[in-house]
């Protein structure tokens, strides 16, 4: 079986399900055996769920959010091309 | 560096016609860019505003400054401006200006110059001689807390503690976790290898798990008062 550590370091890999068959096979198992990698596993996940959902709305805020001089500048570039 | 999604790097590559070349973009697209390419001042104007709150929130993202991100939206846009004639239509006019402000974003990190970054190994799990996880945090990140904690404060937490990474870490989850770059793309975009991508990202987020855990932590013995 895996150790911790090799469990670790396969784990983005095995996140993206993109290891061989026996590797994802030894990935799984020490998981199933082990509490604290399987505790691990859970957080990590919740921790990529939670920084997606803190961005989930990348392009907010809207668009009158933009100063109209930050828009004016960046077309006065266009201007004196 | 190579992050310019639509951009040939060989013109003579722009043979083929535009209805060939151009699955990804829409009839918008498609018009806005032809008079892009025609020189219309209005068409300029129409893409900055379109597409201006996208750049705006990138370069926050990425830069953390609002000043930074300023400068980084003027440069981006005339990146863009002078890239029109060689967009070649691979992707949405969305994504090839969201990779070309990222693109921006970057220089500007690497521009500040190579100051020595804040360690996080004691962010990172622990192993025993044996190989076996010795320390782990008591996830209280699905504390009654962290579920009763009103979207918009948790937001603004995990942004806080993604800010708090050192900048190497917090780009690669920024590409990879948030801006939705693939592995490759990120180690590409980063001139790193795939193996150097995967490591620095699994730092950066056991590192953000660790930072997170502490905060529920925090906020857990503060509810508990």
């Amino acid at each position: 079986m895996l150790t911790c550590k090799e469990f670790d370091d396969f784990m983005v890999d095995y996140l993206d399900q993109d290891l061989p068959v026996w590797q994802k096979f030894m990935c799984w198992l020490h998981v199933k055996m082990c509490r604290e990698c399987a505790d691990f596993v859970r957080d990590y996940q919740r921790t990529i769920a939670l920084g997606q959902m803190a961005y989930d709305d990348p392009d907010e805020p809207v668009p009158s959010s933009v100063p109209e001089e930050l828009i004016n500048a960046a077309l006065a570039h266009q201007k004196t091309k | 560096m190579t992050l310019t999604p639509g951009i040939a790097s060989d013109t003579k590559t722009r043979t083929l016609t535009d209805a060939a070349r151009a699955p990804y973009l829409d009839k918008h697209d498609k018009e806005l860019l032809d008079c892009l390419r025609a020189g219309e001042d209005a068409c300029y104007e129409e893409l900055v505003r379109r597409f201006g709150p996208q750049v705006l929130a990138t370069a926050k993202r990425y830069l953390r400054s609002d000043a930074d991100a300023a400068d980084c939206f003027q440069d981006t846009f005339l990146a863009v401006f002078e890239s029109v004639e060689k967009f070649e239509q691979r992707s949405t006019i969305g994504t090839w200006i969201r990779g070309v402000t990222v693109n921006q974003c970057l220089m500007r990190i690497r521009a500040r110059g190579r100051r020595r970054e804040e360690c996080i190994e004691h962010l990172l799990p622990v192993f025993d001689e044996n190989g076996a996880r010795v320390h782990s945090f008591t996830s209280n990140q699905s504390s009654p807390v962290a579920d009763s904690i009103d979207a918009a404060l948790l937001k603004e937490i995990v942004r806080g503690e993604i800010n708090k990474l050192p900048d190497s870490y917090r780009v690669i989850l920024l590409l990879r976790d948030i801006d939705g770059y693939s592995t490759k793309e990120s180690a590409t975009i980063l001139g790193i290898s795939m193996n150097a991508a995967k490591t620095r990202l699994h730092r950066a987020r056991s590192a953000l798990k660790s930072l997170l855990e502490s905060e529920m932590e925090r906020l857990n013995y503060h509810a508990d008062m």
